[in-house]
């Protein structure tokens, strides 16, 4: 009975010490500690903390894991320059090597900087052997979404990307081919030959109609005010008439700028919203779960 | 006798080890308080953080939330602060610790300027019968909520019922006494254009709105009394009107413009002259 209750005391102490403590061994800078913590604080998503407790381990000992995760870290931060360095330095001999190019390709994707994203791709691109190697392809193409120059043909562009993605990845090829952007001489042009015209080419209605009666009562009235031999107010009246004829003009063209603006802000929001919904078409790592 | 002396043998060795292990949180518990005091606020979260992982007996788990929700605010990351300062608060010990979490998040709400929060849980604290010997405290940051809401009449009232704040209440009673009144600016303009504006101080504009008003004032009437009837409605509406809602709207601009400049100084007063507790 005593053996039992003894033996019940040290396996109890023991067990509750271990379950409650994250403590490998008595040192809290010990690598493993370190480590432990580290892992803690990166699925906390306290990424500069976790990258500077992983950059404490590699000062102890070199761990190709860590580097990635550094790596990472820096990926998740938002600071796509060094994330970059990062993956670059992993050694060819790591298991990561293929994974961190291909991250390495996507934070200078997020840079901004295609051309040197496109020269990047390109030199690895010699390795089909990559897991990612579907992915940096679609990611390459998908480049072309973002910038001015023109697209590849439809089938070479399309047939890039998963069987999944055609449908919607067809729309965006289709939206920059013809992206139903208008005029803004158009715009200045009709408003001078019907004031407000130019505004309702722009979408807004209620402006050009407003432009429209706001410019021909002033009109009127100078003309009137004139024959009526009322020429003080026949010159307020010509000031605004001007005023209106000429800021609607202007404003038309402004208009339809603006409106071009919207309509290529809400096309990139939409390529950026899709590409963080597919993670830029490459693995996703998990080390929380 | 044998087997009991194995025994103790066995728990000899093992309480040693458990309490090396708290040595060891206390030890960094020490540490990370050492960064804090030394203003080192980015290191003492991380070592709070790190304390709070490996306390496995969650020891230090109020104190350690409590000082990360410190240096965050410190480092201006309000919301950060606010989130640990409620871990604090959830884990306080007693109702010395929940009284203090909740005026840390009281301070922090004040700060990040979402005062109806922090108004809200003074509010909830006065009621609290626990903490009906905290009052002078709740009048304090209650004044304080309303400095940073620009009422500085409400704040002067809360200062008022604390013995040890006259100079507080003294001083926002004379910053309340030297800000423009928004509203007498608004209904002066409504009767003489320009009104608001020279009441502000703002002679020039006052003056320009005042002239341009009687132009074309006179030359909407003018249209009316030579039976220009639409002509008197188009100036009267496209110049009159545009002109006289400016004024009106400069002349509560300027107002607010120049209270804003009074409140400012008067926190930066708070902020560098003060020496009492500040949020």
């Amino acid at each position: 009975m005593k053996k039992l209750f003894f033996t019940i005391l040290i396996f109890s102490s023991i067990i509750f010490s271990q379950e409650k403590s994250h403590l490998a061994n008595d040192n809290l800078f010990s690598p493993t500690n370190i480590k432990r913590f580290a892992d803690y604080l990166f699925c906390q998503k306290d990424y500069l903390r976790a990258a500077n407790e992983y950059e404490r381990i590699l000062s102890l000992v070199q761990n190709d894991s860590i580097e990635f995760k550094i790596a990472l870290s820096y990926l998740e931060m938002g600071n796509f320059s060094e994330a970059s360095t990062r993956f670059n330095s992993i050694k060819k001999s790591s298991s990561f090597y293929k994974s961190a190019q291909a991250q390495s390709l996507k934070s200078v994707f997020q840079t901004g900087d295609i051309v040197q994203f496109r020269n990047q791709y390109l030199d690895i691109n010699s390795n089909k052997a990559y897991l990612d190697s579907a992915g940096m392809a679609s990611l390459y193409m998908f480049s072309f979404l973002l910038t001015e120059e023109p697209l590849p043909n439809e089938d070479e562009f399309i047939k890039t990307f998963p069987i999944a993605e055609k449908s919607k990845i067809k729309n965006f090829y289709d939206w920059k081919q013809d992206p139903l952007e208008k005029s803004p001489l158009k715009a200045a042009i009709f408003s001078a030959v019907i004031p407000g015209a130019g505004k309702i080419y722009a979408n807004e209605y209620s402006d050009g109609i407003y432009a429209f009666i706001a410019t021909l009562v002033a009109g009127y009235l100078a003309f009137d005010n004139f024959k009526a031999g009322h020429d003080f107010r026949g010159w307020i009246f010509s000031g605004l008439t001007v005023g209106f004829y000429a800021g609607n003009i202007y404003g038309s063209a402004a208009a339809v700028q603006i409106y071009n603006a919207r309509i290529r802000f809400d096309f990139i929001n939409e390529l950026k919203a899709f590409l963080e919904d597919k993670n830029y078409f490459l693995q996703v790592f998990n080390f929380c779960n | 006798m044998s087997g009991y002396l194995k025994h103790i043998l066995i728990i000899s060795v093992l309480i040693p080890i458990k309490l090396f292990s708290q040595d060891i949180i206390q030890n960094q518990y020490s540490y990370a308080l050492s960064l804090y005091n030394s203003e080192q606020y980015y290191d003492a979260v991380t070592e709070f953080k790190r304390l709070l992982f490996f306390d496995g007996e969650k020891e230090y788990v109020y104190d350690a939330n409590e000082y990360i929700g410190m240096s965050y605010k410190m480092g201006g990351k309000f919301s950060d602060a606010i989130l640990y300062f409620a871990i604090a608060e959830m884990n306080a010990g007693n109702d010395e610790e929940l009284f203090n979490s909740k005026v840390e998040i009281v301070r922090a709400n004040i700060l990040r300027r979402t005062i109806s929060h922090a108004i809200a849980l003074l509010d909830s604290l006065q009621k609290d019968k626990r903490f009906t010997d905290k009052q002078w405290d709740i009048y304090y940051w209650k004044g304080w909520a309303y400095i940073f809401n620009d009422k500085w009449d409400d704040a002067a009232r809360e200062f008022s019922k604390i013995d040890s704040s006259k100079t507080l209440m003294i001083f926002c009673k004379n910053v309340d006494q030297e800000q423009y009144s928004v509203s007498f600016a608004n209904i002066i303009s409504h009767f003489i254009p320009g009104a608001g504006q020279i009441y502000s101080g703002h002679y020039f504009s006052g003056f320009l709105s005042l002239g341009w008003n009687v132009l074309w004032g006179y030359l909407t009437i003018n249209s009316f009394v030579n039976n220009r009837i639409f002509d008197g409605l188009v100036i009267g509406n496209l110049l009159w009107l545009r002109f006289y809602n400016g004024n009106l709207q400069n002349a509560v601009k300027y107002a607010e413009e120049n209270n804003l400049g009074i409140t400012n100084r008067a926190l930066d007063y708070l902020q560098s002259g003060y020496r009492g507790i500040k949020p």
